[in-house]
């Protein structure tokens, strides 16, 4: 039981990141490759306020959505530059030195040793040690993030974004500034990647910046890719499937270091061959 | 001061091996015009090749290192064959062949990781390299193969392109596939060989690479990013380019970490390629 809840626990922390994926790459057609370094801000953020400073989780949260937003605006303000295959390539550059940051500004982040004992979240009288309330609590970020984007994907605002995808310059004739809407939902994806990683970060208790790595902005990638993109059900549906598959593997008891890896493969595999033939996803409306 | 001559030999060195890189990138990207983020992994594809026939098979070195190369620029080809091909035969957007490329790369590297587990290893036997001294700087008989290699690859490089049917064949392609096609040149051969050479040359890299300081499985990310930033900062297409690029790159990284830690390199080599691609998206020379 313990098991499954952990599982679960995993699954809402990649459920948020893929929600919020799926508004750059999948409605508005923005291939990033960027999103481990938001979901690493987040979780540097939380931790940091919590070890060294006391602060309160949740209000540690809104902290780090504040941070990730105005990193989120620069990085977003120079990506919303290009298009296409530079977007994606200047993306993969900024997940890079975000990560030399968390590596190398050992004041602040230790580091490679990472941060231990990061503090569980309490609110008024609940506390959410045990993992059971852990998992009710992100399952409710979960389902506030899921409100959010379906709410955007509704509007006036979300059907602009689409317009983008399908044709910048015909919305531009119209008047729109489509500059304006792409950086709004760059920092929106930014801000709910940092609430998966401020939850990460205070689950696990120990972060170090290992995960966030670009393979961990590939893996949300494939998460999305393989769900659907451009359908908020489909980033729910590939963090299920990705995050239970893998666990097979271990149940067919290859050593932990070996099914790591196998993980890579199978992640890779499932990109050429989904890129083959399904582009897009399982129950995607929208192909790249 | 005393530092500078061994700065400047290390980001000769630096620069070469991101030539290579960048030399295949770039002919790669000439004729298909899509980022092949799967040519980095070949480079790892190349250093475990040696690592297997020269290290643990006891073959002599230099036929290793030939069947080393040859065997990447094989995998190159069937790569093209199983995955590039049947997706531009359809028409498919550029982001799907980088997403299919980088799929390529992440399960590519994670078989070399299966087989040869993800530990660091060197292909050098011993520790019997013959070193130079050149005023306060020292560079080893690697580092001078290093050089020659990228030199020679750029030269072997322009003399295809220029003097032989299939680098015009490559050159016509890479003006226009359509027009090509209309009179009479068999576009996906051509560019099939186009990977295969392409291929071949990143396999060479990574030996080297193996030979210089040593091989990993997540070697190829770094080596790929490098030599796109050089081929895209040195202007994209054209190979004096992308060597003039790779060059620039080996500098600025070097020098840029004179004062600070080296972990810094790969955050300098991407801002470089940011303000590039902001104040001068060609390149510096563009084709």
């Amino acid at each position: 039981m313990e098991y499954i809840t952990h599982l679960l626990i995993l699954f809402s922390i990649y459920g948020i990141l893929g929600l919020g994926l799926n508004l750059i790459v999948g409605y508005t057609g923005l291939l990033s490759v960027t999103h481990a370094a938001f979901y690493g801000i987040g979780a540097y953020t939380t931790a940091i306020l919590l070890t060294s400073f006391g602060i309160n989780f949740f209000l540690s949260i809104i902290i780090g959505m504040i941070v990730s937003g105005i990193l989120g605006f620069l990085i977003g303000l120079v990506l919303s530059k290009f298009k296409g295959d530079y977007y994606a390539l200047v993306s993969f550059g900024f997940n890079i030195i975000v990560f030399s940051i968390f590596l190398n500004w050992q004041n602040l982040t230790r580091g490679p040793l990472g941060i231990p004992g990061i503090g569980k979240p309490q609110l008024f009288d609940i506390n959410f040690y045990n993992n059971f309330n852990f998992l009710i609590l992100s399952l409710v970020f979960l389902l506030l993030s899921w409100l959010l984007s379906w709410f955007i994907v509704k509007s006036s605002f979300g059907r602009v974004l689409k317009a983008i995808r399908e044709d910048e310059q015909a919305i531009q004739v119209f008047g729109y500034n489509t500059h304006y809407y792409k950086l709004a939902i760059f920092v929106i994806g930014a801000m709910l990647a940092s609430i998966a990683g401020s939850l990460f970060a205070s689950y696990i208790s120990y972060i170090d910046p290992s995960t966030f790595t670009l393979n961990e902005s590939i893996f949300i990638l494939v998460v999305i890719i393989l769900g659907g993109l451009a359908n908020l059900r489909g980033s729910i549906l590939g963090a299920l499937i990705l995050i239970i598959l893998p666990e097979a593997l271990r149940f067919v008891g290859f050593p932990s270091d070996i099914a790591a890896q196998m993980r890579q493969l199978v992640y890779g595999v499932i990109l050429v061959l989904l890129m083959l033939y399904r582009p897009q996803g399982l129950i995607g409306e929208y192909k790249l | 001061m005393e530092i500078v001559p061994q700065l400047i030999v290390n980001s000769i060195i630096a620069g070469s091996i991101y030539s290579l890189v960048a030399l295949g990138f770039n002919l790669i990207y000439d004729v298909t015009k899509f980022f092949n983020l799967a040519h980095g992994v070949l480079a790892a594809v190349g250093g475990y090749a040696v690592f297997f026939f020269y290290k643990t098979f006891g073959l002599p070195l230099i036929l290793s290192v030939v069947i080393a190369v040859l065997l990447t620029g094989l995998i190159g080809f069937i790569l093209d064959k199983l995955v590039f091909l049947p997706l531009r035969l359809r028409k498919a957007s550029d982001m799907v062949l980088i997403v299919a490329s980088l799929g390529a790369f992440t399960a590519i590297q994670a078989i070399i990781a299966i087989l040869f587990t993800s530990q660091f290893q060197t292909l050098s036997q011993g520790s019997g390299q013959n070193i130079y001294e050149f005023g306060n700087a020292v560079f080893t008989q690697t580092q001078f193969i290093i050089l020659a290699s990228a030199l020679i690859i750029m030269v072997g490089l322009v003399w295809l392109l220029k003097s032989t049917m299939l680098g015009k064949a490559i050159q016509a392609i890479s003006d226009d596939e359509e027009v090509a096609k209309i009179v009479g040149i068999n576009t996906n051969k051509i560019i099939s060989y186009v990977f295969f050479i392409g291929s071949a040359i990143a396999g060479l890299a990574g030996v080297l690479v193996g030979f210089d300081t040593g091989i990993e499985p997540t070697m190829g990310m770094g080596l790929l990013l490098k030599g796109v930033i050089g081929s895209i900062i040195g202007g994209v297409g054209n190979i004096y380019g992308g060597v003039l690029g790779s060059f620039l790159l080996g500098f600025v990284e070097n020098f840029g970490i004179w004062k600070i830690s080296g972990e810094w390199k790969d955050a300098i080599a991407f801002i470089l390629l940011i303000l590039f691609l902001l104040f001068k998206p060609k390149g510096i020379l563009r084709k």
